[in-house]
């Protein structure tokens, strides 16, 4: 039995190991110190998404927010496999999660989803606080956050294993429920990875994105500055991992304190 | 002064101690100003007694059995009823799998501001801030909401101390009256599995850290014999309670413990910034790495570049001479 699927697909901000300065002089984020990528939980739920569709059917849709060029995560989502993609007319670094989430739900009524709505759950690093539960509320469905697996999925519910702390709780859910996706998925990416002129051809491919206008929300939260956090300076010492009394007396000074 | 309101987890009648932690901040923040709580979860009215001693003014209880388990909506319901009662400036929650799934669906239903994961909240500008560390910690942002009126903040372990307990303070836990259908229990938890706590891993002076880099199950058993050498605790990174080489309980980082022992040795661990915040306040840290550019070199103090598999054994023999 088939179940339509709606992912949402982010484009953020690629915050792994960053070197140099982050900020520029007005305290915002320079554009040229951090790259963005394509939010890996969400890539975590289109993958769960798809896999769903291999085993059972369905149409999968996947959803971004952005202006018409911003959206390279849809044409991510194409390649991969969707059958749909939809962009929401609003701009994600201006809005609050509880703004994006009600352009995002206008959207998804507006398509009449009735069955899964996946999302990841991000990592929280210039996102201001989990999108998936602002969704849930939103559309007044049922949510689960951090799942790791989809263990069933029928026209009227799913069964989720999430990550709770020191373990896991699987749980059940009538649809339309939001379920926002953790870390574990995607070990192995099947669909990926690929040279560098597909990537290119990718980008360059004329597709038809249709449009959701969303209507002007509100946001309740703002960002009321950032500040550059000093690094760390520690003394640090190389130790020869040849050298017993090297490593001796590291041991010792170690542990003997200040 | 202002009043402040903090959601309290328990689990099967015992206080999760980021809650308390959100007590301690709520009691600095009040400046004066009343502190509930809501204690909710199974066993919930045990720990009152506890909650007053610990700095709390009122405490309600939830403890419905048909929400044993959390799911979304129940909570949500209780805790707005819970806010309506008597609306405060700002409602903390611990940024726990529960708090930070609670808190931005509280805050979406009743439209009012909410930040996740903040390292503290503070009063500013006749209003709050809200302080989080991003961008791989190179940045601190700070958060506000847009009007006046609630503010919904989850802090993560070890925004704020936990708060000493003083038997003089006592009071009366009331049941929240909250009307709840079964509709509101459409979402069930079928089953739960939780790793026993067996490591203390907070109070360790000394830990022996696993990461990806011990390879297998006998890599682990020579971290295993350091930490027994130096009579240390285990921990490890998400890759190895992942790959199933030691329990969840193990794990130290973002979704693990927050540790702050004297002596931190980071055993085949490259340093992601999910398992850094865990642990880099350790007073002092040695890192075992075979990739001399591995990130956690950054933050140890004494770099020990090679193999851990040569290198433990020879810490183990000048240990035993
Ligand atoms: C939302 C989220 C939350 C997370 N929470 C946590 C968390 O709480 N805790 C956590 O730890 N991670 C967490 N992670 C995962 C984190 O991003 C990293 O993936 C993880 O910490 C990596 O673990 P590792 O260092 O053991 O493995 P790897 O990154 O694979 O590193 C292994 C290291 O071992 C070294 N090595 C290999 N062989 C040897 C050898 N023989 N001797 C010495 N060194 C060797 C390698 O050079 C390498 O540096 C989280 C991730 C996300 C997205």
């Amino acid at each position: 039995m088939s179940v339509d699927t709606m992912v949402i697909v982010r484009e953020v901000w690629d915050t792994r190991d960053l070197v140099g300065q982050v900020l520029d002089d007005t305290g915002n984020i320079k554009a040229d110190a951090v790259g963005t990528r394509f939010e890996p939980e969400d890539l975590n739920a289109l993958e769960m998404a798809l896999r769903l569709k291999d085993a059972q059917g369905g149409k999968v849709t996947a959803i971004s927010a952005g202006e018409p060029r911003g959206v390279d995560v849809l044409r991510e989502a194409l390649y991969r496999g969707v059958d749909a993609v939809v962009r929401v007319n609003a701009d994600p670094l201006a809005l609050d999660d509880q703004a994006l989430a009600e352009a995002y739900a206008g959207a998804i009524r507006e398509l009449g989803s009735q069955g899964l709505i996946l999302i990841g759950t991000t990592v929280l690093d210039g996102e201001n606080s989990l999108l998936g539960a602002h969704l849930a509320a939103a559309l007044d469905a049922e949510q689960v956050s951090w799942v790791d697996e989809l263990e069933e999925a029928t026209p009227e519910r799913a069964v989720a294993r999430r990550a709770i702390e020191m373990g896991t709780e699987t749980v059940e859910v009538p649809l339309p429920a939001v379920l926002s996706v953790g870390v574990a998925l995607l070990e192995d990416d099947p669909r990926s990875p690929r040279s560098a002129k597909a990537m290119l051809k990718l980008k360059m491919k004329k597709v038809d994105i249709p449009a959701h206008e969303a209507p002007a929300i509100e946001a309740v939260t703002k960002t009321a500055g950032r500040a550059a956090v000093p690094e760390r300076v520690i003394e640090t010492r190389a130790v020869d991992a040849e050298s017993e009394a090297e490593l001796k007396s590291m041991l010792d000074e170690a542990r003997k304190g200040d | 002064m202002a009043d402040i309101s903090v959601f309290i987890e328990v689990d099967d009648g015992v206080l999760n101690d980021i809650s308390l932690q959100c007590l301690g901040a709520a009691r600095a923040l009040a400046d004066g100003g009343v502190v509930r709580c809501l204690a909710a979860g199974a066993g919930a009215s045990g720990i009152a007694a506890d909650l007053f001693a610990r700095g709390a003014d009122e405490v309600k209880v939830f403890d419905d059995s048909r929400a044993a388990a959390y799911t979304t909506k129940p909570y949500a319901k209780a805790v707005i009823a819970w806010l309506n009662e008597a609306p405060p400036a700002v409602a903390l929650f611990g940024a726990t799998t529960i708090g930070n799934d609670l808190a931005p669906s509280v805050a979406a239903r009743l439209k009012t501001p909410c930040v996740l994961s903040a390292d503290g909240v503070e009063a500013a500008d006749g209003g709050y801030v809200a302080r989080r560390v991003e961008f791989d910690r190179k940045v601190q942002t700070a958060y506000a909401p847009e009007k006046e009126g609630l503010f919904i903040v989850s802090l993560h372990d070890g925004a704020a101390e936990t708060p000493a307990a003083d038997a003089s303070r006592t009071g009366e836990a009331v049941p929240l009256s909250v009307e709840l259908d079964d509709s509101d229990f459409a979402a069930r938890v079928l089953k739960r599995d939780v790793a026993k706590k067996t490591v203390n891993l907070k109070d360790a002076k000394i830990i022996v850290a696993a990461g990806a880099g011990v390879g297998n199950a006998e890599g682990l058993a020579v971290v295993q014999q350091l930490a027994d050498a130096l009579g240390a605790e285990v921990g490890a990174t998400r890759a190895v309670v992942d790959a199933g080489w030691l329990a969840a309980d193990h794990q130290i980082g973002q979704t693990g413990a927050t540790v702050r022992p004297d002596l931190y040795i980071a055993c085949g661990i490259s340093g992601a910034v999910q398992h850094r915040v865990g642990m880099l306040d350790a007073r002092k840290i040695i890192a075992i790495n075979t990739d001399a550019n591995a990130p956690i070199f950054k933050v140890a103090h004494y770099q020990v570049v090679g193999d851990l598999k040569v290198v433990i054994p020879k810490l183990i023999k000048v240990l035993a001479a």
